[in-house]
């Protein structure tokens, strides 16, 4: 039998809320995909679209953006930086031609364990009939 | 109509009264038809300045580099430098301004008024000379350009030989200026973002075809970086050398010497490169097409900074280079910015 393909998720989590929501949905033992490697930043407002970039040409299959709800960043405006960049990097990453299943940005909240699951099962689910990366992916 | 006689005479008078430290404009190139940058110390000096539609360079990169080299001498000149601008490079002054880079009374600024054309873009116009040589070239009445060449003139409509940038302008006569020259009367501009049409309607695997076939000519001369007003950075995110880690090296040397780039010229690096570039400029490229001009590989650069001007005005509202009170588009949030691609 074939083996099937595994994609692999960069997820750039802020600190005080979607790292927190993952860590809820670990301690509730609520299951979701092992595919996601997460990566806490203070605030997703402090994500550079160069980590970004970076993710996909260190072969990353998907990347994903998350941070608190609108109002609820710690830093008080964090999110609301970070909404108008990923917004403008999505736009880019669209025009340069990859598909752009493949960045995505949510709002998990330190409560949203269930929400945290959820996003991460979809973001498999959409990426598996894409198969790997291989348009940004470093090839020296 | 723009008489370049005004401007020799006010560039002969701040010269002489020594308001300026020295004039940046346009000069007759060696080299036949296209000029070259002039640098004016002398004010009789000031009748090599000439301004035609082949003044196609964006001057106000030199601002930045006269910053730079009053930042390293120990008792500088702070009188202004005195620059002749387009409608296009005044609002590369804007965003300078806007950024605090360079303060406005380091600054004359010369503005020169495009009316209702523009300048000319260089390949289009070899290739209606057809191997001639161009003496002179001249906007008549009609909003034809009158190329003289031996032995005659060849005349062609304007919309033929602009560059692709003026025929989307919007702003063809300066925004922020000390003297205007010429009419301040708005061209009609339907369809500012015409060029990228073409572009959008193509699927995303065609999307993605063209920018790899077009990147993986990048040699990574870096000439887009150079003559980009806006690519000031002292150090640059692509510059990273090749560090060795030993044994006593601290955490923070390891994290500012990040490699995030490699140098060798391969698509997944170019890539990267232009994209991060791309990103930088957006909210802040005022489309002077400079970077498109001075690639070496013809790579259509401009399209990538154009995309980005769309989708700030778009999606934000917001113009680059109009307001030099108005925060950054990266620095700046309303509430009711878009979020439905948010889950």
């Amino acid at each position: 039998m074939a083996e099937q393909f595994e994609p692999r998720i960069v997820a750039f989590l802020c600190k005080w809320c979607s790292s927190a929501g993952s860590d809820l949905a670990g301690v509730s033992r609520m299951q979701y995909p092992p595919n996601v490697i997460p990566i806490t930043v203070m605030c997703s407002g402090s994500v550079s679209p160069l980590y970004i970039f970076d993710a996909f040409n260190k072969g990353a299959d998907g990347v994903l953006v998350s941070g608190c709800h609108p109002g609820d960043c710690h830093y008080i405006k964090g999110n609301y930086y970070a909404r108008r960049r990923i917004a403008i990097v999505k736009k880019l990453l669209d025009f340069i031609g990859l598909e752009p299943e493949r960045f995505q940005m949510s709002w998990v909240s330190a409560a949203e364990g269930k929400k945290y699951t959820q996003i991460i099962s979809d973001f498999v689910e959409e990426l598996k009939p894409l198969g790997p990366q291989t348009k940004l992916r470093r090839n020296i | 109509m723009v008489n370049v006689e005004d401007l020799r005479k006010e560039a002969k008078r701040i010269l002489k009264e020594g308001k300026v430290k020295y004039v940046i404009g346009y000069e007759r190139g060696q080299n036949g038809l296209m000029p070259k940058p002039a640098f004016i110390k002398d004010p009789e000096d000031v009748d090599r300045l000439i301004w035609n539609p082949t003044c196609v360079h964006n001057l106000t990169k030199f601002l930045v580099d006269e910053k730079k080299r009053k930042a390293g001498e120990k008792k500088p000149d702070e009188r202004p430098v005195g620059i002749v601008v387009k409608g296009c490079d005044s609002r590369a002054i804007i965003v300078l301004l806007q950024e605090k880079y360079i303060n406005r009374e380091d600054v004359h600024i010369l503005g020169i008024s495009c009316e209702q054309t523009g300048v000319i873009d260089e390949k289009k116009l070899a290739n209606k000379l057809k191997g001639k040589k161009a003496e002179n070239i001249e906007l008549d009445e009609k909003g034809n350009f009158v190329i003289s060449v031996q032995g005659g003139t060849i005349k062609v409509p304007a919309e033929e030989l602009l560059a692709e940038r003026c025929l989307e302008c919007r702003a063809n006569y300066p925004v922020v200026y000390d003297l205007l020259l010429g009419d301040k009367t708005k061209k009609k501009v339907e369809e500012p973002f015409k060029s990228l049409e073409k572009m959008e309607s193509l699927s995303e695997k065609e999307r993605w075809a063209f920018w790899t076939e077009q990147l993986a000519k990048c040699i990574r001369c870096y000439a887009c970086r150079s003559v980009c007003p806006m690519c000031y950075c002292d150090e640059c995110v692509v510059d990273t050398i090749n560090f060795a880690v030993t044994a006593d090296t601290t955490a923070s040397e390891k994290a500012g010497k990040i490699k995030w780039v490699e140098k060798s010229p391969v698509p997944s690096e170019n890539f990267v490169y232009h994209m991060v570039r791309a990103m930088h400029l957006a909210g802040r490229c005022i489309d002077c097409g400079e970077c498109e001009r001075v690639c070496p590989l013809d790579i259509p650069l401009r399209f990538l900074n154009k995309k980005l001007e769309k989708e700030a005005k778009e999606l934000f509202g917001y113009d680059a280079g109009f307001d030099p009170d108005e925060p950054s588009l990266v620095s700046s949030f309303k509430d009711e910015d878009p979020e439905d691609f948010i889950r």
